[in-house]
């Protein structure tokens, strides 16, 4: 079993789901390195979402296994994957519009002093600790950190999200959804920049985006799907981005077992 | 003209931090009512600022403070409880039959009072969360069920001559001139600010008034919080029984009528948002002076007691209005006055 190479982080192994009688996704292998970045592209309903959602625990598969460091596990549920280091970060969803950056970062897992043996939340010591990972994980410094997340710009929101997610589990993989969709150029540039510096601290990551440009950026290898079929995968070293767009649309093919 | 030039850096000149008029619009607002009210009053009838005078104002006031206490995290957490009134009054009369008709000692009597608050509140977070029945059906349907309770227990008798500390928790005064049930409101209210901030039970209130779905993925348990929630209102509607009883020494079933919206518009006033999300323990204080400050100044006016509620409708509605226009986006009013009362404040 063990190849050559260094041994995959994560191992997804023959994915199937299905809703009703559609099959959402079919028979998908997936592996991943540490500190890799794996782009999954495709057309909308391809089942990029719905793969997705399964390692997130979202969803159940009703085939297939996920291993993490070469050991069965089972993710029933998002408590479990995080459990396992498995976070998502969605571009507006997860974080409370009225709470500030450091509310967002430690909700439900707030840090606590004890005063008179009454557990109180550290609100000090979490804004110390939400600006340290903002800064050193994350690269980002808000200007207020007191501010509501509602007046914060989609960049640090994601931002927080993201500081969330290293700060809620021992983080190891990470998958974003869209991540530059709604951003601007400027801060388009910022969060590949701030997947370059997850990648370096070894932690893997999953992207899903439409935009080839970006996944050719920041991404090691691409794959695409089609139709709930995982249709190819490519190193973005060895590809171009006529390639991918052609497996997208099915101007060319290959045999599943890629 | 000049309405561009706070934004000539883009589309968020708020990133930096919104200047403090608009940070505090919640008391800010209600003060500057309370500062014109006083200003009026200061001209129109004088004796209006005798401490005797101000005293009455407290006490009035008292109730509603350790009301809005617990309404302020309900209404924070999307919820709403209709019920208080009611609450109180089956609290002050279960406590009161104890002590008359069964020989109860006041205390637990007293004990007993808090109890079946805390259990009406318990009753309302269940019928919400298990039965998924909407706040406002299922407390407004509550309150029918406990006025309804109290009335069949107390059966239109009025119960009084309570032993002490009844009479003095309700009207008491502590050095001859602060009002007991105001200095127990302001603890109360200030133990409910430390709650707001300082504990997960007002965290979460945001978080699940913010944004539910989002207040789930991160793990939190938002049935149980709302649960909590209503708990705290019931207990709390419990204490403010012994308070509704002490005041008049005397109690019966349809006391308290008028508490519940009362309430509910001095929270509002005071900022916190109907929508959920956002609320303030110092808001409802100033919120909760305010009403009683306008209701005292009508009395003092010789002015016909229903016109109170007249009264009270347009301070609501012209605080809701006011804080709706401020989310609406620019050129409503209240934007307007926000946004000038920000240009004031960057020039000096």
């Amino acid at each position: 079993m063990v190849t050559g190479t260094a041994a995959p982080m994560l191992e997804m192994r023959g994915i199937t789901k299905y809703f009703g009688g559609l099959c959402a996704v079919s028979a998908v292998d997936l592996d991943l390195m540490p500190g890799e970045a794996l782009a999954i592209v495709g057309d909308n309903g391809a089942g990029k979402s719905t793969l997705i959602k399964v390692l997130t625990g979202v969803f159940e598969p009703d085939e297939g296994e996920i291993r993490l460091d070469g050991k069965p596990v089972s993710i029933a549920s998002r408590r479990d994957a995080r459990a396992l280091g498995i976070e998502a970060v969605y571009q507006n969803l997860g974080l409370v519009d009225t709470l500030d950056a450091p509310g967002n970062v430690f909700l439900g897992h707030e840090l606590k002093r004890p005063v008179l043996g009454i557990p109180f939340l550290d609100n000090r010591r979490m804004a110390r600790e939400a600006a340290r990972v903002l800064q050193e994980n994350v690269g980002i410094e808000l200007p207020n950190l007191r501010e509501p997340a509602l007046h914060l710009s989609g960049g640090q929101r994601q931002a927080v999200a993201i500081a969330r997610a290293i700060y809620s589990t021992d983080l190891r993989v990470l998958v974003m959804d869209e991540p530059t969709a709604a951003l601007g150029p400027e801060e388009t540039r910022n969060t590949l920049a701030l997947m370059q510096r997850l990648k370096a601290q070894g932690i893997a990551l999953i992207v899903i985006s439409h935009n080839l440009e970006h996944v050719f950026a920041v991404a090691d290898r691409v794959m695409v799907m089609r139709g709930g079929r995982r249709v190819g995968l490519r190193t973005t070293a060895n590809s171009t981005k006529q390639e991918v767009l052609g497996l997208i649309v099915a101007a060319l093919d290959e045999p599943v077992a890629a | 003209m000049s309405v561009a030039a706070p934004t000539v850096d883009g589309a968020r000149p708020r990133q930096r931090g919104l200047p403090w008029p608009q940070r505090y619009v919640n008391v800010l607002g209600p003060l500057v009512m309370i500062v014109g009210l006083s200003l009026f009053m200061a001209v129109v009838h004088p004796p209006y600022f005798r401490i005797s005078n101000l005293m009455i104002i407290l006490q009035d006031a008292s109730l509603y403070m350790v009301l809005a206490m617990g309404m302020t995290l309900v209404i924070t957490g999307r919820g709403i409880d209709l019920s208080v009134g009611a609450i109180a009054a089956l609290s002050a009369v279960v406590m009161a039959m104890l002590i008359k008709d069964l020989g109860v000692s006041v205390g637990i009597g007293m004990a007993a009072a808090v109890l079946v608050g805390l259990a009406c509140g318990t009753a309302n977070g269940l019928v919400i969360t298990r039965l998924h029945v909407p706040d406002l059906i299922a407390t407004l349907s509550m309150d029918l069920v406990f006025r309804g309770i109290a009335l069949v227990l107390a059966a239109g008798v009025v119960l009084s001559q309570f032993p002490e500390p009844i009479p003095f928790l309700g009207r008491g005064r502590v050095l001859d001139i602060v009002p007991m049930p105001a200095l127990i409101g302001l603890v109360v209210l200030a133990i409910g600010w430390i709650l707001y901030h300082y504990t997960p039970l007002g965290r979460y209130a945001i978080a699940i008034g913010g944004d539910p779905e989002a207040a789930m993925l991160a793990g939190i348990d938002v049935r149980r919080h709302k649960i909590y929630q209503y708990m705290l209102m019931g207990g709390l509607a419990g204490l403010t029984g012994i308070l509704l009883t002490g005041r008049l020494n005397a109690i019966q079933a349809t006391s308290g009528m008028g508490l519940t919206l009362h309430t509910i518009a001095a929270v509002v006033v005071g900022g916190t948002s109907l929508f959920g999300g956002r609320g303030s323990m110092v808001g409802s204080l100033v919120g909760v002076l305010l009403l009683s400050m306008v209701v005292n100044a009508l009395v003092n006016l010789r002015l016909d007691f229903f016109w109170q509620q007249v009264a009270a409708g347009v301070i609501i509605i012209a605080s809701v209005g006011f804080y709706s226009s401020l989310q609406a986006g620019p050129g409503t009013l209240g934007r307007r006055l926000a946004g000038l009362a920000g240009r004031v404040q960057a020039r000096a």
